[in-house]
């Protein structure tokens, strides 16, 4: 019987053989492992599946920062909180490590707690800065893997789009 | 005062030097006084006289009704105010009005104050009251919805332990048969006779320590029925390896059964070469699933079986859910199988003996499409709800699921509220997909009914571990060949539930397996057990394999009690 080799194998290993293509670096921006069980979902050459799921999860995130925005304006924390929440298990399930973890502060902050959820913030004031300072740099994030994502999906061969 | 002659006709003393004899009012209000009281009004010197206990001396006392001292004269008495007796004027007092009538007053203050307190008890009582009125409005409700619910999950379980009884009955008779057959072709398949050598000693080690446990838990009628169902399910099993078994004995003595040629288009030649390692693998995963299989299936309806304790410690573990073994595998199986390392995703097959179904709860899209994906992958019927109002819905409308996967943060209704509401009349095994996995969360999970938790971003690997974990009666045997695969699945740090490596393996060792893995084990009925050493990749996994069997420990042993079947067909 073929032998296997009880020798771990790196995730970029893994890449180089005629797995998913290998991601532009990315550093921690995404989990490769995570983001390579989707890719190995695919039919075929044609990333048809998770190409539409990382482009409806681009829709899902800009969709969800505006109303972050709103939310922001109106000063309503719990519903940022179940925002932060909402998009953190969606890029969470991508492997989109650091929007995940922002948006998990976002949680936080929105449910009047400090960033690791921990400690009660008494101040909406402060949660709201917080959550402001955090939905920037959570959208610089978003625009990075955005970016990176976007280019992998470029690179492959198009989908013969149905 | 009284003694002065200037003022005798005015006001003097009594007779009797006991009283004091006010004659003529209007003078003595005019002239007398102003001068030893700051008002010239009669009456108020009456009251001032009340106060101090002076008492008028009636007129009507009089014999005659007139006054001794003449009409409109006005005389005072006081026990104590006699004309030769002064020292007993201290004696005479104000009687203390103003603390007698303070005292009313503020008597009444407070008995205000304490009817307020007391309506406002008796308000917040009411509501209480009605709270708790409409609380037991609810509940009653909800327990007649139980009960009905529960009267027609009796029903149907009835129905479906009489009709595993027939099934039983006639998978024996087939079995019978079936037997006969097979003593005439092992004379004639020698591969096969040595496999069921070894089938037989390795059988007579392991199936009594199996069969032993898996006989203790008969507690209820519940229980019992399940019990009745896996049975049907594993005897299913068992048919379809007899099957396999007739088709390759027939290819093996005479020609080739299209039917399988067609199927999994693998080379029947290979069968001699791999059965060993296919039936070493699954001597480890049998006594894995059945544990599970107490611990976690069992349980469901009874919720307060779940030791959370016992999942204590899989939480470490937890957190950690994709290691390396996925992409061993994965890695493994491309090498392994170039061709068909991209199909494998989509053709995993873990070897259910139906396609389990599977309702997933999930409000947000990407993670319901990717769940619902690896599901499809894992050849999963999959229902999808978008929240847990509508989860209690699909459960409530009579839909039936093998497995819940919950979210827990979701709108309208949360997963943990929607699995309690679910477990009030439904024991489906519901499993917790979240990120929020720290102990308290977990064991909140585990207190309202949840089974068992699938942390979030869950992976592949993660997601079959925990189907092949609590749908392991759908499962047929078949499916342990996956566990032998690459030896590194045995250092998945997701030992817990881990058993099968998805993946591409599946597929590919899936059909190899279902060629040459059930042979041997359908001969006697028994599957085939071996020791771990005898796996592939083995050495370091000896330990591995020893404590799944500790902590699995006994499974199919019912399961293996009855292999029977016809071919198919």
């Amino acid at each position: 019987m073929t032998e296997t080799t009880t020798r771990p194998i790196e995730p970029s290993e893994e890449k180089s053989e005629d797995g998913p293509p290998a991601l532009p670096e990315c550093g921690d921006s995404i989990d490769s492992t995570i983001f390579e069980q989707i890719l190995e979902m695919d039919d075929e050459e044609e990333r048809e599946f998770s190409r539409s799921i990382v482009y409806g999860f681009f829709e899902q995130a800009v969709a969800t920062f505006k109303k972050m925005d709103d939310g922001l304006a109106s000063g309503d924390l719990s519903q940022l909180s179940s925002l932060g929440h909402f998009l953190k298990g969606s890029s969470a399930t991508l492997g989109l490590t650091k929007v995940k973890d922002s948006c998990e502060k976002i949680q936080h902050y929105g449910a009047k707690k400090d960033d690791t959820g921990t400690r009660d913030e008494p101040s909406d004031d402060v949660c709201l800065r917080r959550i402001r300072d955090a939905l920037a740099l959570v959208r610089e994030e978003y625009n990075e893997v955005e970016k990176v994502l976007k280019r992998f999906y470029d690179s492959q061969p198009q989908p013969s789009q149905n | 005062m009284l003694e002065d002659p200037a003022y005798e006709q005015i006001v003097r003393w009594g007779d009797n030097g006991d009283s004091f004899v006010v004659l003529e009012n209007e003078k003595f209000t005019k002239a007398i006084l102003p001068k030893h009281f700051k008002h010239s009004n009669f009456a108020s010197f009456v009251r001032q006289l009340n106060k101090y206990d002076f008492h008028k001396v009636r007129q009507n006392n009089e014999e005659n009704g007139q006054s001794p001292y003449g009409p409109g004269a006005w005389e005072f008495k006081h026990p104590e105010f006699q004309i030769n007796n002064k020292d007993s004027l201290d004696n005479i007092r104000r009687k203390a009005p103003a603390s007698r009538k303070p005292p009313p007053v503020s008597e009444e203050a407070i008995q205000i104050q304490q009817m307020d307190l007391v309506n406002v008890q008796l308000n917040a009582t009411q509501q209480q009251l009605q709270v708790l009125q409409d609380r037991y409005n609810d509940l009653s409700s909800h327990n007649s919805a139980m009960l009905q619910e529960l009267i027609s999950v009796h029903k149907r379980l009835l129905n479906h332990e009489s009709v595993m009884h027939q099934v039983m009955a006639f998978l024996s008779s087939v079995d019978t048969q079936i037997r006969d057959q097979r003593r005439h072709s092992r004379v004639n398949g020698t591969h096969i006779f040595d496999q069921s050598h070894s089938h037989d000693a390795s059988a007579a080690g392991m199936s009594p320590q199996n069969f032993s446990p898996s006989d203790d838990r008969q507690a209820s009628p519940l229980q019992h029925a399940q019990k009745l169902l896996e049975d049907s399910f594993t005897a299913e099993e068992h048919l379809e390896q007899i099957n396999e078994l007739y088709r390759q004995m027939n290819g093996a003595v005479s020609s080739p059964p299209s039917e399988q040629g067609g199927r999994s288009g693998v080379v029947p030649m290979s069968q001699a070469v791999q059965p060993r390692s296919t039936t070493a693998t699954n001597s480890t995963i049998y006594p894995r699933m059945n544990g599970e299989y107490q611990e976690s299936v069992y349980p469901a309806g009874h919720t307060n079986g779940i030791d959370p304790t016992t999942y204590a410690e899989q939480y470490p573990s937890i957190p950690f859910p994709i290691p390396t073994t996925g992409d061993l595998e994965t890695a493994d199986s491309r090498r392994q199988y170039p061709t068909e390392g991209r199909k494998k995703s989509v053709a995993v097959d873990p070897g259910w003996v139906r396609a389990p179904q599977i309702l997933l709860v999930e409000d947000d899209p990407t993670c319901r499409r990717i769940g619902g994906k690896f599901l499809y992958s894992f050849k999963c019927a999959i229902d999808t709800a978008f929240d847990g109002l509508e989860a209690v819905d699909k459960i409530n409308g009579g839909s039936k699921y093998d497995l819940i996967l919950m979210d827990i943060i979701m709108p309208n209704l949360d997963g943990v509220s929607a699995c309690r509401t679910i477990r009030n009349y439904d024991s489906t095994p519901i499993i917790a997909m979240t990120s929020n996995i720290r102990n308290d969360d977990i064991n909140m999970y585990f207190h309202n009914g949840m089974n068992d938790v699938l942390p979030k971003p869950f992976t592949k690997e993660g997601l079959l571990n925990l189907l092949e974990k609590h749908l392991g009666h759908l499962k047929e045997q078949k499916t342990a060949t996956q566990t032998k695969s690459p030896a590194g699945s045995w250092h998945s740090p997701n030992q817990l539930a881990g058993v099968s490596p998805p993946g591409a393996p599946l597929a590919d060792e899936s059909y190899v397996n279902t060629m040459r893995g059930h042979p041997p084990h359908t001969i006697d009925g028994y599957p085939h057990r071996r020791t771990a050493s005898e796996m592939s990749g083995a050495d370091e996994t000896v330990s591995e394999t020893s404590k799944r069997q500790r902590v699995y420990a006994q499974p199919y042993g019912n399961a293996v009690v009855g292999p029977m079947r016809v071919p198919a067909g």
